[in-house]
């Protein structure tokens, strides 16, 4: 068996939960938008499908996604014409990660959007923005501290997949195999060194991300401290004068 | 003279807005009592609010025509809106949410530089500038929401209760630079509030709201003491307003002040900071008729007058003090002939404490508003 080093493992988990990170931006953003501003027919629907990833065993969304795949299945050679080339790929395991972590992005997303005022959209109409540039100008950047914690919860999320990957991509070190699933077959195969290494290694991308996610997109909190400061000031010009 | 036309029905929860109803501009307040469905209109006008059926032209252009499937969003109405929060943009300081909204005058053609330094100026907002709009009083964020309106180049200002979630001192701060935006700009505005003071204070014009209904419209000074309304308007009375100049502060703090009405008639407040032009508030039942020159009295205001008006059933007497100046109402139980025998045109005397004038839009050059109020 080829021993890839745990530099090789963390760079692929990496390249996985990135490029998962990138697919689900738009759309979990898009999703969490849809929901929190507007009423639509198909809305519980659309709820439902976006959060079922989230309720249901990994291995069986994996399951579902190789059903969907497979040779014979609606998005396979045999429907297809041509084959995706996708499964068994480290391809597979970022399918599997961005399916596993769109709820996540998208539910941050509508809750964030749901905090942003309404009416400060509605201002910025008066002023004669119209809805496009209201999104981009006003909404998201209102949104953007619960956005970045969104991406980053969706990162995580895809950095953890195990489930549905390995049902998906396999368990192949140096193609598929991602630091969870490396961590299940070094603890498997009984070479706990290496486990460790990897457990730490996971410890401390976890880390990582919780600080990020507490520095750009914590709860307010570079933004209160700041807010705390210009009161001061503008006090202190206040009394001044 | 601006036009908007306004023909709607609109389902609100307990009631039907219902309004029948040709505005010429330049401002026009809509009065009422909280939930007569005066925010509904205002929304329906700006384009917020979905759900009206019938007609709104303002000038050549009809905004809302449910008949030919015609609505106009808000973004091409060319309004300026503003909330009784003021709604301004937190990620933007001061400055950022002005020019946010200059983009508009920009595209439209007009001078952004020459519209925000306008504002700037009638709204003193310079020294504001740079602040972070979360630090901002309710006085100053209600300055940067007109200002960033203004900026906007608009046809048309919407103002929904400017001075509603202010509390008194900064009511009295704000209602000099609502004053200039009305006076020096020639941009219509419909304002809606249900301060007495606020639409006399602005208005040419007057549409009384009663739970979506139009009651009575016209002058405000007459339909604020029609009595379909005076009993909604204020419990406490009709408070009188007269325009006129306060007088440089004196050197001595805590000394009276003057108001000088015109030429020769001026009237004793009590101590307060600042000068310039002002109003000044009157209840009517705080003042007393007098029909000779009362002596040995403590009152310090004690103003010659002439009877103009006396409506025995409301009791009121109105009397004129000349030169333009409005009218002033007085509250008089049984104003009768044969009570002090007042009739048209006879000669009294207006008594006040200098306690009861209210003196609203002092400008206080000296002291930011915030440190004014405390």
């Amino acid at each position: 068996m080829v021993e890839v080093t745990l530099l090789g493992v963390l760079a692929l988990t990496l390249k996985v939960a990135a490029t998962a990170t990138l697919i689900t931006a738009i759309p979990g953003i898009a999703a969490g938008y849809a929901l929190a501003r507007f009423d639509f027919p198909a809305k519980s629907l659309v709820s439902s499908i976006v959060t079922l990833p989230l309720v249901l065993p990994p291995t069986a969304v994996g399951f579902l996604l190789l059903r969907l795949l497979a040779v014979d299945g609606p998005l396979g050679r045999h429907t297809l014409g041509f084959d995706l080339n996708i499964l068994l790929t480290w391809k597979a395991a970022v399918v599997a990660a961005s399916v596993m972590s769109l709820p996540l992005v998208a539910r941050t997303a509508r809750v964030t959007f749901e905090g942003v005022d309404p009416r400060l959209e509605l201002a910025a109409r008066t002023l004669g923005f119209g809805p496009f540039s209201v999104f981009f100008r006003f909404s998201l950047p209102l949104a953007r501290k619960g956005l970045l914690a969104a991406l980053i919860l969706g990162f995580t999320r895809a950095v953890g997949e195990f489930g549905a990957t390995v049902i998906l991509a396999g368990n192949i070190p140096g193609r598929t195999q991602t630091l969870a699933s490396a961590i299940y077959s070094a603890q498997q195969r009984g070479d706990l060194g290496r486990a460790d290494g990897l457990m730490i290694a996971a410890l401390m991308l976890g880390l990582l991300a919780i600080w990020a996610s507490e520095t750009l997109a914590g709860p307010g909190r570079p933004a209160r401290g700041q807010d705390r400061l210009d009161w001061k000031q503008g006090r202190g010009a206040g009394a001044r004068r | 003279m601006s036009h908007l036309e306004i023909r709607i029905r609109l389902p609100l929860d307990r009631f039907d807005l219902e309004l029948d109803q040709e505005l010429e501009l330049p401002s026009t307040g809509i009065f009422g009592p909280s939930g007569a469905g005066k925010t509904s209109l205002l929304e329906t006008l700006a384009g917020l609010r979905r759900g009206a059926q019938g007609l709104i032209r303002f000038q050549d252009e009809i905004w809302l025509d449910t008949d030919r499937g015609r609505f106009v969003p808000p973004e091409r109405r060319g309004i300026g809106w503003t909330s009784q929060d003021g709604l301004l943009f937190p990620h933007l300081d001061v400055q950022g949410n002005l020019r946010t909204a200059s983009e508009r005058a920009r595209r439209s053609g007009s001078d952004p530089e020459h519209l925000m330094s306008e504002a700037v100026e009638l709204l003193e907002l310079a020294p504001l500038l740079h602040r972070d709009v979360t630090t901002l009083s309710g006085g100053e964020r209600q300055r940067v929401a007109l200002g960033r309106a203004l900026c906007s180049g608009p046809r048309l200002l919407l103002l929904d209760e400017p001075l509603a979630s202010l509390d008194l001192p900064s009511r009295r701060g704000l209602l000099p630079y609502l004053r200039h935006i009305r006076g020096q700009l020639t941009v219509p505005m419909v304002l809606i509030s249900h301060d007495p003071v606020e639409v006399q204070a602005l208005c040419d014009h007057l549409l009384v709201l009663k739970q979506g209904q139009a009651v009575t419209d016209g002058d405000p000074r007459r339909v604020l003491t029609d009595p379909e309304v005076f009993p909604t308007a204020d419990r406490a009375g009709f408070e009188n307003l007269l325009p006129g100049r306060l007088s440089p502060a004196p050197s001595t703090a805590g000394a009276p002040r003057t108001v000088m009405l015109r030429e020769g008639l001026e009237i004793i407040t009590e101590p307060l900071p600042g000068e310039g032009e002002v109003l000044v508030g009157l209840r009517a039942n705080d003042l007393l008729l007098a029909t000779e020159r009362p002596r040995g009295l403590s009152a310090r205001n004690v103003l010659p007058a002439r009877v103009g008006d006396i409506r025995p059933d409301q009791g009121l007497v109105s009397v004129e003090l000349g030169d333009g100046l409005p009218s002033v109402l007085v509250q008089v139980v049984e104003p009768t002939p044969g009570h002090l025998g007042l009739e048209i045109a006879k000669p009294v005397f207006l008594v006040f404490k200098a306690t009861a004038c209210r003196v609203y839009g002092a400008q206080d050059r000296g002291h930011q508003p915030r440190a004014a109020i405390r």
